[in-house]
């Protein structure tokens, strides 16, 4: 059967559409399995699944709010999510999207709040949002470069630095919302910035919902990173040093700069969750804030496949669980912890993918992911 | 194949439509006035985080058995989700919303403008000016730490005693620790303290550092302290836990935490309790009644009882602790604590 469907020649959509099919399956039958082994935990600890699950549908899509706030949730997720993934694409594991969200959300902060004091002029609102967002992608492709050029040139593997620079990051961060940059009002206890600007933020979509217009720039976001990562040359760079960096380097591609720029791209990524974040819906940064979006994007990225629109998919059903837990727990009482279970299974199911092949009997036909190299790579 | 994949698309739609189209599930029919329906938002945390989310939940508890509330909570995993959580129950028609800890202060508030027949119980919220329809139960916890203070400055054998503490930017911790220092030295002027706030890291991790906490404890030990009083969050939890296990006496903080903390009994002389549970209660009947009182509510201070040490506290110290109470409802013995940390951090901790 499969052979048969392999050999007629087929339209490029329809194909694009097969591979695109092909590759979700494993993912979603750990998602269905993961569910379904989550049913019985649930059943284990004297819940009723099929309520819980109904309860959770019904919080993350159930209304128009659900919705909105799904969205909420994905809008961090898909950033983020694309940072790792696109890393992934060049061979390097970025574990450090969680400290370059967090200088993204601290530049974009700043210069929300205190650029027009420190020039002394109202910036128009064009000028202030997209400076505002620039502000927090610059610093975090700028944080993401050097663990880029640590590996490039001195061998450091990024694995270990961007680990190493989360810590330096957010206890950076936790000075500066502590010190420097605390919101000086009397009555503030918390550790935190004063608002940004009304020209710096980004506008909701519809009016009483939360979801704003940072959703579509996500949603375009991973359509650029699709088009960076297979229609342009630095893209095609990209993916061959992450497939084979000796074959890069015969084929005349200066690798070096592709790690930088990689983790520079992904750094950039990473800084415009957090920009997004505080442009579109706190409007401000806190400590606490956007706490553990760069490790959960892992998880995304690997069940997205990392490719960028699986990273979309795989943000909204995080999101979608995230969200519909609240009601989950408000409808049925169960902990909202059995989330964190479920989506544990997913990636404990994605990432060891032989357990789903074997139980539904799929045949490996697709290239292996390639996480992540050596000291060496 | 081609049929498998039809069947995985279907699938997936259906998962997707079929919450819109499944009835409306409603809780215990909130919106109908004569049902009297009470729900807690926590803070990010558990409801069973032996703490303020749990003290809250046993006044709404008590809510339930002497009033007949129906009751429910929801736990937040994360500050954006203030707002919605607290709608979750607004929109339902609960009667009375508690929601709890100074962090969802602003949500608090918000949701009060927005839902005007609702009531709101802030717990720990202090409100600086007054909103139609929300109740910030504060407490005196200079009072909590002056009982508390006054303890350990009778009990301890070594003249050393020692707090442990959150970030002293929160006021009430502040109130707390100066609270414990005025305490002390009302009964010794002379006693020698050790206090030290976490405000050395963010604060993520000023209250959720049993390890720091522990830590601490064991040295203002080692330099001759014989009784430790642990105060914030789970910091402090740690304090009192690592102060027992290296033999000395311990103080909770918040609630009688010789229930909260089962592996700190043996060593627990008292906790400086902020009455919490009865706070909400009372507030919670007084919205039944259509008493409710708008802005703050000044709920009670207290120390919890002697438990397992009971028999090694001198009557004379339980009458004097049971004098200076009586003189701190009554208003005749002022702590002379600041509000909120001054200045230049000068009070009775660092004259």
């Amino acid at each position: 059967m499969q052979n048969a469907d392999e050999k007629q020649p087929q339209p490029g959509w329809q194909q694009a559409v097969r591979a695109g099919l092909n590759a979700a399956l494993v993912p979603f039958l750990a998602i269905v399995t993961a569910v379904i082994v989550g049913g019985v935990i649930i059943a284990l600890v004297g819940g009723n699944p099929f309520a819980a699950y109904l309860g959770l549908a019904q919080g993350a899509f159930g209304s128009a709010r659900a919705w909105s706030e799904t969205f909420v949730w994905a809008t961090p997720y898909i950033f983020a999510g694309l940072a790792v993934a696109l890393a992934f694409k060049g061979g390097l594991f970025n574990i450090g999207a969680e400290g370059q969200l967090a200088f993204g959300a601290v530049a974009t902060a700043w210069v929300g709040y205190a650029l027009p004091e420190v020039l002394g002029i109202e910036i128009p609102g064009i000028l202030h949002l997209p400076l505002a967002i620039g502000a927090g992608i610059l610093a975090g492709a700028l944080w993401a470069a050097i663990p880029g050029a640590l590996k490039a040139y001195a061998g450091g593997h990024e694995v270990i630095n961007t680990i190493m620079m989360n810590y330096i990051a957010l206890n950076i961060t936790s000075y500066l919302l502590n010190g420097p940059m605390k919101d000086k009002n009397p009555l503030n206890v918390i550790a935190r910035t004063p608002e940004i600007a009304e020209g710096a933020r980004l506008p909701v979509i519809f009016d009483g919902l939360r979801v704003h217009w940072g959703f579509p720039l996500a949603l375009l976001v991973a359509l650029g990173v699709w088009y960076l990562l297979w229609k342009t040359t630095l893209g095609f760079e990209i993916r061959t040093v992450g497939a084979n960096p000796d074959a890069a380097r015969y084929a005349g591609i200066n690798f070096r700069r592709i790690l930088i720029v990689t983790m520079a791209l992904s750094g950039l990524l990473a800084g415009m969750a957090g920009a997004v974040e505080v442009t579109g819906l706190n409007y401000r940064h806190e400590l606490g804030f956007s706490i553990g979006y760069g490790f959960d994007a892992i998880a995304i990225a690997l069940l997205g496949k990392t490719h960028p629109f699986g990273v979309v998919l795989a943000s909204i059903l995080f999101a979608g669980m995230r969200n519909g837990a609240t009601r989950m727990q408000f409808l049925t009482q169960i902990p909202v912890d059995i989330i964190s279970v479920i989506q544990s299974l997913i990636l404990l199911f994605v990432a060891a993918d032989a357990i789903i092949r074997y139980l539904y009997r799929i045949k490996a036909k697709e290239e292996r992911l390639v996480l992540t190299r050596g000291w060496r790579g | 194949m081609k049929k498998l994949y039809a069947v995985l698309v279907a699938l997936l739609v259906a998962a997707m439509l079929l919450p819109a189209c499944a009835p409306a599930q409603t809780g215990p029919e909130c919106a109908k006035p004569e049902v009297f329906c009470v729900g807690v938002v926590t803070d990010v945390g558990k409801i069973d985080d032996k703490s303020f989310n749990q003290s809250a939940w046993e006044g709404v508890k008590l809510a339930e058995k002497e009033l007949g509330a129906k009751v429910q909570y929801i736990e937040t995993t994360d500050a954006k989700d203030y707002d919605k959580n607290i709608a979750t129950f607004a929109d339902e028609g609960y009667d009375v919303i508690v929601t709890v800890g100074f962090a969802l202060g602003e949500a608090t508030v918000a949701a009060a403008k927005k839902y005007p027949n609702t009531k709101f119980i802030g717990v720990d919220q202090f409100q600086a000016e007054v909103t139609p329809g929300v109740a910030g139960l504060i407490f005196p916890e200079d009072q909590a730490g002056f009982l508390v203070g006054a303890l350990a400055a009778q009990m301890t054998k070594t003249g050393k005693i020692g707090g442990v503490f959150g970030t002293d930017v929160v006021p009430p911790v502040w109130r707390f620790g100066e609270g414990y220092c005025a305490g002390a030295k009302y009964i010794n002027p002379n006693i020698e303290l050790f206090i030290v706030y976490h405000s050395d890291v963010g604060f993520d991790k000023t209250f959720t550092d049993p390890e720091w906490g522990s830590a601490t404890a064991k040295s203002m030990i080692e330099k001759g302290a014989d009784i430790i009083f642990g105060g914030g969050g789970k910091t402090g939890n740690g304090a009192v836990i690592g102060a027992v296990e290296a033999g000395a006496l311990a103080i909770g903080v918040d609630t009688d935490q010789y229930y909260t903390l089962p592996e700190a009994q043996k060593g627990l002389l008292s906790s400086a309790m902020k009455l919490i549970t009865p706070g909400v209660f009372d507030l919670i009947k007084a919205a039944k009644e259509g008493k409710f009182p708008d802005g703050n509510y000044v709920g009670k201070a207290a120390y919890a009882p002697y438990h397992d040490l009971d028999s090694q506290v001198p009557a004379e110290v339980k009458a004097k602790m049971e004098e200076i109470n009586k003189a701190l409802l009554d208003g005749t013995l002022k702590t002379n604590v600041t509000p909120a940390k001054t200045e230049d951090g000068k009070g009775f901790c660092t004259p």
